[in-house]
């Protein structure tokens, strides 16, 4: 079962229980002009259900790609049960040891580089908000779709687990923004949010970017982004805030 | 290959891949580095042998599951494995840890208690420890800190009491050149560049460059008073194990380097 985002991509959408709140543990899936390509690969967690909506979403085939924004195992730990492992199917990533990473067979993507995958255009972007340093956010030139990995989450309750932005009460709220990135992104205890708000505005800039899907939120349509990047900045600022040098 | 630090403490060292060509090395040319050299950022282990139990801090790359298992074996001997922690679940520290466990199904398997995801990791098992936690090994004690700069929410830092060993995992990593492999900082040639500190953090802590550098300086203050080393052990560097809090300082020369030039690159 998927859930459209845009005309060709779509939302494998799979949750994490936090004692009644919820974590998203996603992957998406583009239908690209000579194939599926996966973007991301979910969890061992959720192996299963991964495995048998990518089976129902191909007719059987599997993909035809994956791509990881980075190795880590909610992302990463599905690739050998959907075939990334095999001939059959293109496995890109960024990192430059992928033995060390778990991913010895690999295709390299440059972050900051643009790759052609199954006919779509892919360009990889240093991400501003990540955990790990081999992360890389991925922009789809098709559907103009930008997967940023941990960045551009969101906690979520139940019943709220197949919304897009725009199916939240007034989109997606801003405490499950800020709790989402202070849980995940710890390091948000330091940071100067006018930085990355710069950067951000720079990537926005620079790609027209139509949607964004996050592996840890609700994807967020093109309608709400300006609401959800206001949310984001207050967010930053009140981590920072609150967190001060004993 | 391994090396002894202090008594009882082990350094296990992984070089990785070299990094001339893709930190572009020969091209810049950068005052440590020398024509035509390897260069490699290292992945380390440490084992902590206590005389009574043994301990092992995290568990190389999934690259060097036989050399892990073999210093392992080498190291312990007929005692056994007692301890493995994993100091966080990125896949170079923590991707040999079920051969680990498989191999040696004596051990007690130690996850840091920070972060929320732990079953999405094989980490709900196990001991969870936080700041002020202790195994006593016998003759050495390791302790337990709240991971400071650090990538996964589920993080945690060590120190070994006696021999004033400090564990920051991710922080104070450095490059270093081919034969420089298991050699300790003030067995180094020269006089130690700074630039191999920006070159590590302006690449895998990537977001040193969005950090307000002030508060950030003023938590490094914070570690040095806390903490005082004798010894710092890091992930992915050579060991420090003489002037270690001058290490420390200097990171806040870092720090402000990153703040003041463009992103020096990825890590590849």
């Amino acid at each position: 079962m998927t859930t459209p985002v845009t005309p060709t991509v779509e939302w494998i959408n799979q949750c994490y229980d936090h004692e009644g709140r919820h974590e998203h543990v996603s992957l998406y899936l583009l239908r690209a002009p000579a194939g599926t390509v996966l973007v991301d690969s979910g969890s061992f967690y959720h192996r299963e259900e991964i495995t048998a909506a990518v089976e129902e979403a191909t007719g059987g085939d599997g993909p035809d790609a994956i791509v990881l924004s980075h190795s880590d195992y909610p992302h990463a730990a599905n690739v050998s049960p959907l075939g990334g492992d095999t001939e059959d199917v293109e496995l890109v990533a960024s990192s430059a040891s992928p033995a060390q990473q778990g991913l010895p067979d690999a295709r390299k993507c440059d972050i900051g580089g643009s790759l052609t995958i199954q006919g779509r255009e892919f360009s990889f972007i240093d991400p501003p908000l990540a955990d790990r340093s081999h992360t890389t956010w991925i922009y789809d030139h098709g559907d103009g779709v930008l997967f940023t990995a941990d960045g551009f989450g969101n906690y979520h309750d139940p019943g709220q687990c197949d919304h897009l932005s725009g199916d939240f009460p007034d989109v997606t709220p801003a405490e499950a923004v800020y709790e989402y990135h202070r849980d995940n992104l710890v390091w948000l205890r330091y940071v100067a949010p006018e930085k990355v708000e710069r950067t951000l505005d720079d990537i926005f800039d620079e790609f027209d970017v139509r949607a964004v899907a996050p592996i840890h939120g609700n994807p967020i349509e093109a309608a709400d982004l300006d609401v959800y990047r206001d949310r984001l900045g207050e967010a930053m600022r009140r981590i920072a805030d609150e967190y001060a040098v004993a | 290959m391994s090396r002894e630090i202090a008594p009882g403490i082990h350094w296990i060292y992984e070089a990785g891949p070299d990094r001339t060509e893709s930190w572009d090395l020969a091209d810049r040319d950068p005052e440590w580095y020398e024509a035509g050299r390897e260069a490699y950022v290292p992945q380390c282990a440490y084992l902590v042998d206590g005389g009574e139990e043994t301990l092992l801090f995290d568990t190389l790359s999934p690259a060097s599951t036989e050399e892990i298992l073999t210093a392992v074996d080498e190291l312990v001997g007929d005692r056994g494995l007692d301890y493995l922690v994993v100091s966080h679940p990125d896949v170079p520290h923590a991707g040999n840890t079920l051969a680990i466990l498989e191999a040696h199904p004596e051990t007690t398997l130690v996850a840091p208690g920070y972060g929320n995801d732990h079953e999405l990791y094989h980490l709900d098992e196990g001991i969870h420890v936080t700041e002020g936690d202790r195994i006593d090994l016998g003759d050495r004690v390791v302790e337990f800190h709240e991971a400071t700069f650090l990538d996964a929410p589920v993080s945690v830092w060590m120190t070994e009491r006696e021999t004033e060993t400090l564990f920051p995992v991710d922080w104070m990593g450095f490059i270093h050149l081919d034969e420089e492999k298991l050699t300790f900082v003030d067995e180094l040639d020269g006089e130690f560049d700074p630039s191999r500190l920006v070159e590590f953090h302006g690449r895998v802590l990537f977001w040193y460059q969005y950090v307000d550098v002030e508060k950030t300086n003023a938590e490094i203050d914070r570690l040095v008073e806390k903490f005082d080393p004798q010894i710092v052990a890091p992930a992915h560097g050579l060991v420090i194990r003489e002037n270690a809090t001058d290490y420390m300082d200097l990171m806040k020369d870092v720090t402000r380097t990153i703040d003041g030039q463009e992103r020096i690159g990825t890590l590849g």
